[in-house]
């Protein structure tokens, strides 16, 4: 080290505490480092931008494009589908967040720098919070990406007038069905992720949970159509609902020292 | 200050920490020796706020680590041995950003990181990612992270693995600089002879209990009062034994040749009280025809005392020790 130990800023009486951020300050902070972090890891990059650039023109020219080539008899059934792979497409760019929400708690307690946060004054509900929003928002900008991608697909393959045949109920209820299930999943990916050892266990369990749900929500959402507004108005509510006490039970539980006992 | 009474901390069936007691004033270096698997890290997690001792309490700077947890941790540095870096980074955001956790505003986070990265070298590294890093390297910004917020206790485990000799040197000076600016340090560390040089006082955990604590130098003292003189004769000198047999105050007296030196004669004792027996002998053995090559006089190690306490691994812990630096016990 070339400077002078006479110089050391370090041999300064020990202030007092700073003011600290608040938890959602903190919270907030975190996310944004976890969620640069996830956008700079190249296999997350790299699934995202497939999933949100390249997917969407597949679906839209080998299922889209034949279906509205079928005739306007199909109309009614062109517009169901164009909502429903309103959710697919959305939804396949979120499944990121589950990756990217094992390697938050998991991941880093494999590498061993998960320490230095829970060594800080940082609350449970700042760290967990900050980390299942760092996982989801990254997430959440492909799937907007991945959106976009598909509308402009679809307006240049099969014309742009043919989006409106997009039942507005059932379209707006797939467009927020993406974030609520995004969250969702990043918080339960988050959950295992802070209970388990390593990031393949989290992984795997979170893939074992998920992907059934995943199964069961486009199952779900093809008899949707069938729904009225304020049905899909109130089935979109719940999920957000379920997020929001999942999230917050999720955060209140979860304590540092578990991931601590578990090293 | 940090102070503990009775900590013990059980994880299911297993006892990690068992009553530990200790006490390290302000300035003050406390070395926590022992195995691993021994009990110093989940001891140093309690003591830094992020582990709930399952019983007993403590404090740091006042602050209970039981009722004000986050207070705790907002006044300690804590470095491991793993730097724990999110390597993706780069050095000044990645200081930034701790700087931001600890409520650092930013024109204070951008003057203490400015100096923490000069001191530790790293400048011209500022905006480099530290995947790349060596070890040395990212054990640098691990103590730069914990000495961001100026913290008032300090808790250091394996400060120096991976540095190289010159840096570990620089740490050393500046763990006694953060001592001297009133800090209460921790240390945790293999390195027997590094505890010796820093600490005030030392404490060998074994099976979760303090149990041997004190000055290195009073350790060394306690656990054996003898000096091991070794003399180099120039020859075979088979009278030694009847020359110096009635000699008061030696023990353990034997003669063997020196291997790899042709000729010579090693004369070795023990006794607790050098400066009144050396001069005897010396006097003896020339008066009795010896030619004296040289003296050399060896006290007891750190690690002799270490070695002798934890030595016997499937031995029980036995009594527990308080520890009180630079006070009473």
């Amino acid at each position: 080290m070339s400077v002078p130990l006479s110089t050391v800023p370090t041999v300064r009486a020990p202030s007092g505490a700073a003011t600290l951020p608040s938890d959602w300050q903190t919270l907030l902070l975190i996310a944004r480092r976890a969620a640069l972090e996830a956008l700079r890891d190249r296999i997350t990059l790299t699934m995202s931008v497939f999933f949100s650039l390249v997917f969407p023109l597949i679906m839209v020219f080998s299922v889209v494009r034949p279906l509205a080539g079928a005739g306007s008899g199909q109309d009614g059934v062109l517009g169901t589908v164009l909502a429903i792979y309103v959710l697919l497409i959305g939804l396949l760019p979120t499944t990121a967040a589950v990756g990217v929400a094992c390697g938050q708690f998991a991941g880093e307690k494999e590498q061993g720098n998960l320490a230095p946060l829970l060594a800080s004054p940082a609350s449970n509900v700042a760290i967990f919070g900050g980390k299942v929003l760092g996982a989801v928002v990254p997430a959440i900008l492909f799937s907007a990406v991945a959106e976009i991608a598909y509308l402009l697909a679809v307006s240049a393959t099969i014309g742009a007038n043919k989006l409106r045949l997009l039942p507005p109920a059932l379209a707006i209820a797939m467009l927020l069905l993406v974030p609520a299930v995004a969250i969702f999943a990043a918080t339960v990916a988050s959950l295992i992720s802070s209970r388990v050892r390593t990031f393949n266990t989290a992984q795997q369990i979170s893939g074992i949970l998920l992907f059934p749900l995943w199964g069961i929500l486009f199952g779900v959402a093809f008899k949707m159509g069938a729904w009225g507004a304020w049905t899909l108005a109130l089935a979109v509510a719940a999920v957000f609902a379920i997020d929001a006490v999942l999230t917050v039970v999720a955060a209140k539980t979860w304590r540092r020292e578990e991931v601590l006992a578990q090293q | 200050m940090i102070e503990a009474q009775a900590l013990t901390r059980r994880f299911g069936e297993s006892l990690a920490v068992d009553s530990v007691s200790l006490k390290v004033p302000d300035g003050a270096i406390l070395a926590l020796l022992g195995p691993n698997g021994a009990g110093k890290t989940t001891t140093v997690r309690m003591l830094a706020g992020l582990l709930a001792p399952t019983s007993g309490a403590a404090s740091v700077s006042g602050i209970d680590v039981r009722a004000n947890p986050a207070g705790v941790r907002a006044r300690v540095g804590l470095v491991t041995d793993v730097p724990g870096l999110y390597e993706r980074m780069n050095v000044g955001a990645y200081l930034d950003f701790f700087g931001s956790i600890y409520g650092l505003d930013p024109t204070t986070r951008a003057r203490r990181i400015d100096e923490l990265l000069a001191f530790f070298d790293l400048k011209a590294h500022q905006r480099d990612r530290m995947a790349g890093f060596s070890k040395g390297m990212k054990q640098k910004v691990a103590l730069a992270r914990a000495l961001l917020h100026e913290p008032s206790a300090l808790f250091l485990d394996e400060p120096t693995s991976g540095l190289d000799p010159l840096a570990a040197r620089a740490v050393r000076e500046l763990v006694v600089n953060l001592k001297h600016s009133s800090r209460s340090i921790i240390l945790c560390t293999h390195d027997l002879d590094e505890a010796e040089r820093l600490a005030d006082e030392v404490a060998i955990i074994r099976q979760g209990r303090i149990v041997a604590a004190d000055a290195p130098a009073a350790l060394r003292a306690g656990a054996s009062p003898d000096t091991l003189v070794r003399i180099e004769l120039t020859a075979p000198f088979p009278a030694a034994q009847a020359a110096l047999g009635d000699i008061d105050g030696t023990s353990h007296l034997a003669l063997c040749s020196e291997p790899g030196a042709e000729g010579s004669t090693i004369l070795e004792y023990a006794t607790p009280h050098p400066r009144r027996v050396n001069p005897l002998v010396l006097a003896r053995l020339i008066a009795a025809g010896a030619q004296v090559v040289s003296v050399t006089c060896t006290t007891r190690t750190l690690e002799d005392v270490y070695l002798g306490v934890v030595g016997g691994e499937s031995q029980p812990a036995g009594e527990a020790v308080g520890v009180a630096v630079g006070g009473s016990r």
